[in-house]
C-alpha cells in the first residue's frame, strides 16, 4: 500500500488568479505531507488537483508511478481510476444512505460480491470501534462518529493514497486532539502515503511527517517539523508559524566591524550577518530572555503586558517604537510599566535579507549556499 | 433557446410580411413579400387608435393601477401578518393567498354576479336584488372592476415576495435603531422598507407584468362596454384572421415589459434572478408591537382576507345552484348543474357537471396537460438547475440561466401568440403543432420553466458538492452519481416544484386561449366558453371545480414543505 507522488510544475489558474504557480513536489511513499498555509494559498486546489477533482492548466502529476495528469501529453485520468481516497472537510456522507451504505458505495462501484461487500464494511466498522451503528443514518450520530464514518468510507477502498480536506475543523476543541492521535496511528498501521490539508498550524506540527507551507501558489518552505519552526526560510514561514508570532525586526548591520545590529536606539550582537546590510532579525519569543537586572549587551525595555497561560507567561515589551514579545517559563514577578533587560540567544537568531526576505546563512556562508539549503531542506531534515 | 428565440424572431418575421388572407386588406399584397404595410396600418392607420392606441392606453392604465395597489395592499398585509404581533397570522396567510390560487376569471365571475347590470343585457346581480336599484355603469364593467379585480387576484403575489423580504430581515436592524431612540415610523421609513426596498422593486415589476398580460378579467368585464387592452384585442385580432396585426400588439406587449425590466434593472443595478431569489432563511425576531391596534388591525386583515378569498367563492357557489339565475329565493334552489341529466329546457342542454361529457373530458385532457408539463418541466428544471449550480460561472450556465427565465419576460398572452405563429404550419422537421396537445405541453413547459429551474438550482444548490465528489473519488460515474446521489436529495423539492407547476397549469388560461382546438379544450377554456356565452351557473361550477382542485394541491405543497422537505434539508445539512 506505498505510492509515490510526484508533482511537476502544476500550474493552475481561476481566471486571472494563480492559485498554483508551476508548483513542483514529490511525496515520498508512507509519507505524512502537511499542506499548511493561509486560506487561498493554494493548498486545497493542490490537493483537489491530485484528486482530478480540479483540471490545472499545465504540468503533470504521476501517483505510484503511473502518470494520472499531464498537460502536455493531454492525460488525465479521472478521479475513481486514482487510486486515491479522500475524506472531505464537511466529510461529505450521503444523508439518505445508512452508515454502512455510505461505506460500500465504493466497493458496490467495484462490483464486488455483495459478501465481501458486507465483511468488508464489518471489518472497517469493527477497526474504528463502530460495530453496530451500520444501520443507522449520518444524521442519527454524532460529529466525531460522522467523521469516523468518513474516515472508514477511505478505508474501505484500501487506496494506497489518502486525501485529506481539513478533516478535523469540524470537530470541537477536545474531540479534534483525541482525533489527531488516532488519525496518526491510523497512518502508521496503513503505510499509505497521505496529503493532509489544514490552515492549523499545531495540526500540521503535531501530524506531519513533513510540512510544506505554501502561499499564492508557491511552496515557501518544505521541511520536516521540528525545522520549519526553528529555522524559517524566509520571512513569510517565519512569521506564519509560531504562536505567539515570532518577533521580526527591521534592522541595519553596523559597518564598523562591530558586527552588530542597529534596532531603533540600540544595538545587539550579530554573529555573521554581512556588514552594513539592511536586514531582518527573527527571535522566537523563547529566545527573547529577560533579566530583572542589568547585564552586558542587554537593553532596557519596559513591561507593556504580561498576559500569565499556565505553564507561560507572554510577556509583552517595549521601548520607544519597538515591541517584542517574550515567552517566560520561569515565575517572574512582573509589573505594568517596570523595566528589564533584553538579550538574545545568538544561536538561535535568524537573519533574513531586507530586501528578498530569504534566509541568511547563519555562519559565513554566502547566500547561494542557503538557498540550496533551503531548496532540500526536506530532504535533509 | 429554440423555444425562446426562435418564436420570437418569427413573430416579428410574421408581422412585416405579408400574410395568406391578408388579400382582402390590400390589392397589393403578395404572399411571403416584405412589407411595412402591417405597421404603418397599426401605428397610422385610420384604425390605429382603436386597435392600438387605445388598448395600449387602456392597459398601461389598469396594469399600473392594479400593480400599484396590488403592492400596497400586499405590502401592509404582509408587513402585519410577518412583523407585528397581530393574531391569527398562521391561518390568514394561507388565506390571503388564495385569490391567487384560484383561477383569476373565478374573481371576474364573483364580481359580474354581484354587480351584474340589466342594462347591459341578461339579469340583475345580487346588488340590484338587495338593494332595488342597479349599480351604476362604471362600478359593473370598464376600467374601476378590472382595476379592483386584478388587484385582488394579484395582490398575493406581492404579498409573497415582500413576505419572503421581510421575514429574512434581521430584527436586529431595527433593534439597534430602537436603542439608539429612533420612533416606530422612523425605522420603518429609514431602515426597514431601504432594506426591503429591492423585493418591493422586483414585486412592483413582476406583479406589473402580470397584470398587464392578463387576458380573462378585461375581457369579462371590459368587453360587454367595448372597453378593450391589448390583451383582449390580441385576442380578437387573432379570431378575426388578422395575424400580423395581434402580433404586432403582442410585440407591444413584450416591448412593455421589457421596458419595465430593463427600468427597474438600472435603477436598482441588478439583474431580474437578483430579485426571483430574495426568500432565503426565515429570521424570527422581535415582533413589533400594535398594542391598542392588535384587535382593530386583526380585524381589518381578517374582514380583507374573507371579503377576498371566501366570499367570491361562497358567491360563485351559491349562483351554481339557482335554476334560474340572478333570483334568490329557496324555491329556486337545484343541485342540476352540478348533477341533472341534460334538459333542454334548462342551459340549451347542457347536462349537469358530472354527467357532462365535455367537461369530464375537459378534465381529463386538464389532468394530464397538468401532470405531464409539471414532470417535464421539474426534470428539466433540475437538469437545468445542475448545470447552472455545477458550472457556475461557465458560459454555458450563464446561458441557460438567462435564457431560461426569459418566458418571465413575455406576458403569457403574447408568449402564445408567438408559438401560435411558428407551430401554425409545418416547418422543416417540425410538424404544425397548432391544435395538438403536444403543443399545449411545451407551452406549458417553456412557460413554467422558469419556476421549474428555480425549484431545480435550490434543489441542487442544497446537495452539498462534496457529496458528489466523494462518489467520484469512489469511481462512481455521471450517471451513477445523478441517480443515486442527486436525484434522491433532490426528490422532496422537485415534488413540491412539480406540484407547483401542476396547479399553475391547471388554472392558466391567458397562456392557452389562443391554442385550443374542440378536440384539446382544458376546463379553463370551457368555463371561459361558458362565461363568455352567459352560462353563468355552469361556468361557475367549473370554476369553482378547479379551484377546489389546485386548493387541494396548494395544500399538498404546503403539506409537503412542513413535513418531508423539512426534515430531509435537516438530515443533509
Amino acid at each position: 500500500m506505498e505510492a509515490t507522488i510526484e508533482i511537476r510544475d502544476l500550474t493552475k489558474r481561476f481566471g486571472k488568479v494563480v492559485a498554483l504557480d508551476r508548483l513542483s513536489l514529490t511525496v515520498e511513499p508512507g509519507e505524512f505531507l502537511v499542506l499548511l498555509g493561509p486560506s487561498g494559498c493554494g493548498k486545497t486546489t493542490l490537493l483537489r488537483s491530485l484528486a482530478g477533482l480540479e483540471t490545472p492548466d499545465e504540468g503533470e502529476i504521476s501517483i505510484g508511478g503511473d502518470v494520472v495528469f499531464s498537460a502536455p501529453r493531454g492525460i488525465s485520468v479521472p478521479p475513481g481510476d486514482r487510486r486515491v481516497g479522500m475524506v472531505f472537510q464537511s466529510y461529505a456522507l450521503w444523508p439518505h444512505m445508512k452508515v454502512k451504505d455510505n461505506i460500500g458505495f465504493g466497493l458496490r462501484v467495484q462490483k464486488l460480491p455483495r459478501q465481501e461487500v458486507e465483511a468488508r464494511v464489518t471489518t472497517v466498522l469493527d477497526d474504528l470501534a463502530m460495530g453496530g451503528l451500520g444501520e443507522r443514518y449520518p444524521s442519527q450520530l454524532s460529529g466525531g462518529q460522522q467523521q469516523r464514518v468518513a474516515l472508514a468510507r477511505l478505508l474501505a477502498t484500501r487506496p494506497p493514497v489518502f486525501l485529506m480536506d481539513e478533516p478535523l475543523s469540524n470537530l470541537d476543541a477536545r474531540l479534534r486532539m483525541d482525533m489527531r492521535s488516532e488519525l496518526k496511528r491510523l497512518h502508521h498501521d496503513t503505510g499509505a502515503t497521505t496529503v493532509y490539508v489544514t490552515h492549523d498550524q499545531s495540526e500540521a506540527m503535531t501530524m506531519a511527517s513533513v510540512v510544506v507551507v505554501m502561499n499564492e501558489g508557491r511552496i515557501q518552505q518544505m521541511a520536516p517539523p521540528g525545522q520549519i519552526y526553528r529555522q524559517p526560510a524566509n520571512v513569510f514561514v517565519a512569521g506564519f508559524i509560531g504562536m505567539p508570532r515570532i518577533n521580526l525586526l527591521a534592522a541595519r548591520t553596523l559597518g564598523d566591524g562591530r558586527a552588530r545590529f542597529e534596532v531603533g536606539d540600540f544595538t545587539l550582537p550579530a554573529p555573521g550577518a554581512p556588514p552594513n546590510a539592511k536586514v531582518f532579525v527573527g527571535a522566537r519569543p523563547e529566545d527573547v530572555m529577560l533579566s530583572l537586572e542589568p547585564a552586558d549587551d542587554a537593553v532596557e525595555f519596559q513591561v507593556y503586558a504580561v498576559l500569565p497561560a499556565g505553564p507561560e507567561t507572554i510577556v509583552h515589551i517595549r521601548r520607544g517604537e519597538v515591541t517584542l514579545v517574550a515567552r517566560e517559563t520561569r515565575q517572574l514577578e512582573l509589573k505594568m510599566d517596570q523595566s528589564v533587560w533584553v538579550g538574545f540567544d545568538p544561536a538561535a537568531i535568524n537573519i533574513y535579507d531586507g530586501a528578498s526576505g530569504e534566509l541568511l546563512p547563519p555562519e559565513g556562508g554566502s547566500r547561494r549556499e542557503a538557498a540550496s539549503r533551503m531548496a532540500d531542506g526536506g530532504r535533509t531534515g | 433557446m429554440y423555444l425562446v428565440l426562435v418564436p420570437l424572431a418569427q413573430l416579428i418575421w410574421r408581422t412585416v410580411t405579408w400574410g395568406e388572407g391578408d388579400r382582402r386588406l390590400s390589392p397589393a399584397a403578395v404572399e411571403g413579400e416584405v412589407t411595412g404595410f402591417h405597421w404603418m396600418e397599426a401605428f397610422s392607420g385610420p384604425s390605429s387608435n382603436a386597435m392600438l392606441f387605445e388598448p395600449l392606453a387602456n392597459s398601461l392604465f389598469t396594469g399600473l393601477f392594479a400593480a400599484v395597489f396590488a403592492l400596497l395592499l400586499g405590502g401592509v398585509l404582509a408587513w402585519v401578518v410577518t412583523r407585528t404581533d397581530m393574531p391569527g397570522t398562521s391561518w390568514l396567510r394561507p388565506l390571503l393567498i388564495v385569490p391567487y390560487v384560484v383561477p383569476s376569471f373565478a374573481i371576474a365571475l364573483a364580481w359580474e354576479t354581484l354587480f351584474k347590470s340589466p342594462r347591459i343585457g341578461g339579469l340583475p346581480g345580487l346588488y340590484e336584488t338587495v338593494l332595488g336599484f342597479g349599480p351604476p355603469e362604471w362600478l359593473s364593467y370598464g376600467p374601476t372592476p378590472i382595476i379592483i379585480t386584478m388587484t385582488i387576484h394579484y395582490f398575493p403575489f406581492a404579498f409573497l415576495l415582500i413576505c419572503g423580504a421581510l421575514a429574512s430581515l434581521d430584527s436586529q436592524l431595527e433593534e439597534s435603531a430602537e436603542l439608539l431612540g429612533a420612533s416606530r415610523w422612523t425605522i420603518l421609513r429609514k431602515i426597514t422598507f431601504p432594506i426591503v426596498a429591492p423585493a418591493f422593486a422586483a414585486a412592483a415589476i413582476l406583479t406589473f407584468g402580470k397584470t398587464i398580460g392578463t387576458f380573462a378579467l378585461p375581457f369579462l368585464l371590459g368587453q360587454p362596454v367595448q372597453y378593450a387592452t391589448l390583451a383582449t384585442r390580441l385576442f380578437s385580432t387573432l379570431n378575426q384572421g388578422l395575424d400580423a396585426l395581434g402580433y404586432i400588439l403582442a410585440l407591444v406587449l413584450i416591448a412593455i415589459t421589457a421596458l419595465a425590466v430593463y427600468a427597474s434593472s438600472r435603477v436598482l443595478g441588478g439583474n431580474l434572478n437578483r430579485f426571483e431569489t430574495i426568500g432565503g432563511k426565515g429570521f424570527k425576531g422581535q415582533l413589533t408591537r400594535l398594542r391598542n391596534w392588535r384587535w382593530p388591525i386583526f380585524g381589518a386583515t381578517a374582514a380583507v382576507a374573507l371579503a377576498v378569498a371566501v366570499f367570491p367563492l361562497l358567491l360563485l357557489g351559491y349562483q351554481t345552484l339557482m335554476l334560474v339565475d340572478g333570483f334568490y329565493g329557496f324555491d329556486n334552489l337545484t343541485l342540476h348543474y352540478w348533477i341533472g341529466e341534460s334538459d333542454p329546457e334548462l342551459a340549451e342542454g347542457e347536462p349537469g357537471l358530472v354527467r357532462n361529457d365535455v367537461i369530464l373530458g375537459a378534465t381529463w385532457i386538464t389532468l394530464k396537460l397538468a401532470f405531464i408539463s409539471a414532470a417535464i418541466c421539474s426534470v428539466v428544471g433540475l437538469i437545468i438547475g445542475y448545470i447552472v449550480v455545477r458550472d457556475r460561472g461557465g458560459w454555458i450556465a450563464k446561458l441557460l440561466d438567462q435564457i431560461s427565465f426569459a418566458p418571465f419576460l413575455f406576458p403569457a398572452i403574447a408568449f402564445a401568440a408567438m408559438y401560435l405563429s411558428l407551430f401554425a404550419e409545418a416547418r422543416g422537421p417540425i410538424p404544425a403543432l397548432y391544435g395538438t396537445f403536444t403543443l399545449l405541453v411545451l407551452i406549458s413547459v417553456v412557460n413554467r420553466l422558469p419556476y421549474g429551474v428555480r425549484t431545480g438550482t435550490a434543489a441542487v444548490a442544497q446537495i452539498g458538492r462534496e457529496l458528489e465528489e466523494a462518489a467520484e473519488i469512489q469511481g462512481a460515474s455521471w450517471m451513477r452519481r445523478f441517480r443515486q446521489i442527486v436525484l434522491p436529495l433532490a426528490t422532496s423539492g422537485l415534488v413540491a416544484g412539480m406540484l407547483v407547476s401542476f396547479v399553475g397549469v391547471m388554472r392558466e388560461l391567458s397562456l392557452i386561449i389562443l391554442l385550443i382546438t374542440p378536440s384539446t379544450r382544458v376546463l379553463m377554456t370551457v368555463g371561459f366558453r361558458y362565461a363568455e356565452e352567459d352560462q353563468v351557473q355552469l361556468g361557475n361550477a367549473l370554476i369553482l371545480l378547479v379551484t377546489v382542485l389546485t386548493l387541494a394541491g396548494q395544500y399538498l405543497v404546503w403539506r409537503l414543505g412542513k413535513g418531508r422537505l423539512a426534515r430531509l434539508r435537516e438530515r443533509s445539512g
